[in-house]
């Protein structure tokens, strides 16, 4: 999207935002002022006095989230070429709150003409405003984060970049804020073999932090939610972390969809018909819209009052609204679904096996449906106990919920994310889980839609969609309820065990008593005992564990939980720890 | 019925220690010969409280039933407890062969210690091990004074009777000339131990406060009106009511209870009289049906001209007067009108109010006149 569009873009949305009521002519008036304002400035500039409202605030977070902007460019440039992307990311500490990053993958490269789009001219991603699942929609890419590092240290990024059958370029590279335009330096070809892009790029007044809201945990999460994916990771403490890959081929590439009348804003409609080359209001939105069939567009038509016929590019606000209210009106068929693509039962499953190493797990992908009546969405839920699940903090092990939006992870803005609402708001006591707060369980949920519904720009916190929230409630029982047989299970175990070491206990000075009344053998009668409570513990297990097995044969339907052997219990930091 | 050959055996007084020591072994010999059949050892006691107690009208006292409880091992809720009685069983025998009496205090101290590998006693509180001396009692038949253990002694008596101690020189004495203290009775009055062994009085009187007991002496009221007296300083204990029983049994004394006038009071006579919940399967032993009520009673208030004097009930006091109209051993007209009354009125009547009159107003008039006269409740 040129500059000029996201002026008006952000024009409109102040609009959108301030009038309400207002007459049409203050409107414009304040209209032609904000953008009096906004063309001294460039987007780059923007940035730079707002970055507070890309999500860029907090010490931790603004690592994490450079982190999250270099690692998830590396996933989607190998996804979209067909490569099994390996990320290779460490952190150096160069001094007080100031590090360098870097992140290098093995991608396609990146052609030294579209390097400088790239890494240096913000808002140049192909993302914005496409109805497709996908990782980041408004982030503020790469070409953020050379900003942002240009800005807190004076320095440029540094990047590597080597593309099948050609040399590998380096060069280092600076934005100009005044007209949001990459400097490209010191370009040099380099004499080796190299395919992918490395980019290198010092950041001050930020921190590490081995945290749930730190880079290892965003790559841990990543790697979960991205099983074709092998994540490395150095941190500034040297130590070393790999995220091995658990499938071998790529996910289907999720397909762009026409937006559904009914998952539209009037400013949606305003830009898309700016766009369009249909040279009728009518042919626009039969040919742009998902479900827009001939009836629909009779009955749009009876509901407004200009005329079909006008070119699409001169739609008027007054007349997109006009259309919003048709549309509203009107019924048409619920939109596609097919473009959604989840990670799947089978690889969430052994994705958390791999690095959760959990003792019980159970995962459930459910079947697309519709949040607003526009907008098409899934939820994967999976639910696991014991082992490294959990979050630990000192000896206790809290409840964990991992969040994601379309395989990225939230990690911040927990509290406000109708996702952890779902989670708070079901009856854990139902599935033996006493204590949801404090106990060992990692609730994992990824929601994949065209469009997520962020509650604001940070993009960390899902919106309170009542069939997002429906959808995710019932997920979360069916999965709940699996994981509480288990877990009722583990805890009569728990119990038999205890029993056995209570009765034991109690044997040395029973016996000691009654061989000194009775004078009979005492180490006979401990023998004795010890062996009569076990026979009936172990009638009790075999009770429990018939028990059980009914109660598994009725949850036996599309059974997706697996119990996984206690030897794999570790924690989770152990995971391929190795000094450097 | 052999279960109530069982019971009758239990009350025999004439057990000794050696067939005390022999039930116990009994009881472990049990427990081991089924332990070596791999089956869960069992203990065997009497169930206690309201739901176990009978009250017989014809012996006008309270009975334990015939409810029996079994202890077992295997039992998560069970298996301290069995440890606990296994240990006490131990202790007890012990004492027995070796001629020593413990109170139920010092057995806790001399079996409490840390079990094994663990950081749990043996017995957290003496409140967790008098329960299973008392388990123990039921389960060989016989009552804590046998098993050579007893409780902390209360109460005192003074008055013209001799008495024996076989357990220490054989010393002879008589309770009036002891001081004004009089005698601390013993939790353990077995006539074994304590021998009655003559009187001159000719009634008991036992009353409730240790500050009237004190009065009367001063007044000089025994020796004056012949009787014996036990002071209980509120609900007797195990050795008083013993030997209250002892008395009125052996010397063959009409027994007069002397309480404050209020819930508290009645239920001390009641206990002296026909029993306790607690203690019902010892209430041969213990109680005196025969006992008559001379005070305070609601009527003194007006008799006497104590209106100034009276205290108001407490909600306390009210809900636990409507529970005795319920006893059954409280169905006669006069204790019923006395109950009614005391719910109605809400005052009660302290013994010491007689003061009200002039100190030894309860020494030369009261008790005097209410007891020439028999002015009794039954």
């Amino acid at each position: 999207m040129s500059e000029k569009e996201a002026n008006e873009k952000a024009i409109k949305t102040s609009k959108k935002q301030e009038n309400g009521d207002e007459k049409a002519d203050l409107i414009s008036k304040a209209a032609a002022k904000l953008e009096g304002e906004f063309k001294e400035h460039s987007v780059a500039e923007f940035f730079k006095k707002n970055k507070q409202m890309l999500g860029l605030y907090g010490k931790v977070r603004t690592l994490t989230m450079v982190i999250h902007e270099y690692v998830s460019n590396s996933i989607d440039a190998c996804e979209e070429t067909g490569i099994l992307p390996n990320v290779d990311v460490k952190i150096d500490e160069l001094g007080d709150e100031y590090y360098e990053v870097t992140v290098s993958d093995n991608g396609p490269g990146i052609s030294k003409e579209n390097v400088g789009k790239a890494f240096g001219k913000l808002l140049a991603g192909t993302k914005f405003h496409r109805l497709k699942q996908s990782r980041g929609q408004q982030g503020i890419g790469c070409a953020g984060c050379t900003m942002l590092s240009q800005m807190t240290t004076g320095k440029p990024s540094k990047v590597i970049t080597g593309q099948q059958g050609k040399k590998p370029i380096s060069l280092e590279l600076t934005i100009d804020p005044s007209v949001n335009e990459p400097k490209m330096t010191d370009v040099k070809e380099l004499e080796k073999d190299f395919r992918g892009t490395a980019v290198q790029a010092k950041f001050k007044g930020v921190l590490y932090r081995d945290s749930d809201q730190g880079p290892l945990e965003y790559l841990r999460r990543t790697a979960i939610a991205n099983p074709h994916t092998q994540i490395s990771f150095r941190d500034p403490m040297g130590q070393k972390f790999v995220f091995k890959r658990t499938q071998n081929t790529l996910p289907e590439l999720p397909e762009e969809i026409k937006p559904h009348p009914k998952g539209v804003t009037v400013d949606d409609i305003l830009s898309m018909g700016k766009r369009s080359s249909g040279r009728s209001v009518s042919s626009f939105l039969s040919n742009e819209f998902d479900r827009m069939g001939s009836k629909g567009l009779e009955e749009v038509k009876k509901r407004v009052d200009f005329d079909m016929g006008k070119d699409p590019k001169q739609i008027s606000w007054d007349e997109s609204e006009q259309l919003i209210k048709a549309f509203k009106a009107v019924d048409f068929i619920a939109p596609t679904t097919d473009a959604l693509r989840p990670i799947g039962e089978k690889q969430i499953q052994i994705s958390l096996q791999s690095i959760v190493k959990p003792e019980f797990l159970t995962v459930m992908t459910r079947k697309p449906t519709i949040y607003a009546g526009g907008y098409p969405f899934q939820v994967e839920i999976a639910i696991s106990y014991g082992g490294g699940s959990g979050r630990k903090t000192g000896d206790e092990t809290k409840m964990e919920i991992m969040r994601f939006a379309n395989r990225v992870p939230l990690l911040f803005d927990q509290g406000n994310c109708a996702l952890t609402r779902a989670v708070q708001t079901v009856d854990w006591k139902r599935y033996d889980i006493k204590d949801p707060e404090n106990a060992p369980v990692t609730v994992f949920i990824n929601f994949i839609s065209v469009h997520i519904p962020y509650t604001g720009a940070g993009k960390q916190a899902i919106a309170d969609e009542e069939e997002v929230m429906e959808e995710v409630r019932l997920a979360l029982m069916q999965t709940g309820r699996k994981a509480g047989v288990y877990i009722a299970h583990r805890r009569r175990e728990a119990e038999n065990q205890q029993k056995r070491l209570m009765f034991y206990k109690y044997i040395p000075e029973i016996c000691r008593a009654l061989s000194s009344i009775t004078k009979s053998n005492e180490g006979k009668l401990k023998e004795s005992m010890e062996k009569m409570v076990l026979a009936k513990l172990k009638l009790e297990e075999a009770k429990d564990e018939q028990q059980r097995k009914q109660t598994e044969k009725t949850l036996a339907d599309d059974d997706n939980s697996f119990v996984i052997e206690p030897k794999n219990e570790k924690k989770k930091e152990e995971h391929k720890k190795v000094k450097k | 019925m052999s279960e109530k050959g069982r019971r009758e055996s239990k009350t025999a007084e004439k057990v000794s220690p050696k067939e005390i020591a022999d039930r116990i072994k009994k009881t472990a010999e049990s427990m081991v010969t089924q332990i070596g059949k791999q089956l869960d050892p069992e203990f065997i006691t009497m169930q206690r409280g309201k739901s176990n107690v009978v009250w017989d009208e014809k012996k006008g006292y309270l009975e334990l039933g015939e409810k029996e409880i079994k202890r077992t091992f295997l039992n998560v809720a069970h298996a301290r407890k069995f440890m606990q009685t296994t240990i006490v069983m131990n202790k007890t025998r012990e004492y027995l062969e070796h001629n020593k009496t413990a109170s139920i205090r010092e057995i806790y101290y001399e079996l409490k210690h840390t079990v094994e590998d663990t950081k749990e006693n043996t017995f957290e509180g003496q409140a967790e091990s008098d329960p299973i001396i008392v388990d123990l009692e039921h389960s060989v038949d016989t009552i804590r004074e046998k098993l050579n253990l007893h409780a902390n002694p209360k109460g005192t008596l003074y008055g013209d009777v001799t008495l024996l101690d076989r357990m220490h020189h054989n010393d002879k004495f008589n309770a009036s000339k002891l001081g004004r203290g009089g005698w601390s009775i013993m939790s353990r009055v077995e006539p074994e131990e304590i021998e009655i062994v003559d009187s001159n009085a000719e009634y008991l009187l036992v009353c409730e406060t240790e500050a009237i007991f004190e009065r009367l002496i001063e007044e000089g009221y025994p020796k004056k009106n012949k009787c014996i007296l036990i002071g209980t300083g509120g609900q007797a204990a195990r050795g008083a009511r013993r030997l209250i029983h002892r008395v009125h049994n052996e010397l063959d004394l009409p027994t007069i209870v002397f309480t404050d006038g209020d819930p508290y009071g009645w239920y001390i006579y009641s206990v002296i009289k026909q029993g306790s919940m607690a203690l019902a399967a010892h209430s041969e032993f213990m109680s005196v049906p025969d006992a008559k009520y001379v005070g305070m009673t609601l009527e003194d208030i007006k008799e006497y001209k104590l209106e100034a004097v009276t205290e108001r009930m407490t909600d306390g006091d009210v809900k636990r007067a409507k529970e005795m109209l319920a006893y059954p051993w409280f169905q006669n007209k006069e204790w019923q009108d006395e109950l009614k009354k005391a719910i109605d009125i809400k005052l009660r009547i302290e013994q010491q109010a007689l003061a009200n009159k002039k100190l030894d107003f309860v020494a030369t008039d009261y008790l005097p006149e209410k007891i020439r006269n028999k002015q009794f409740l039954p």
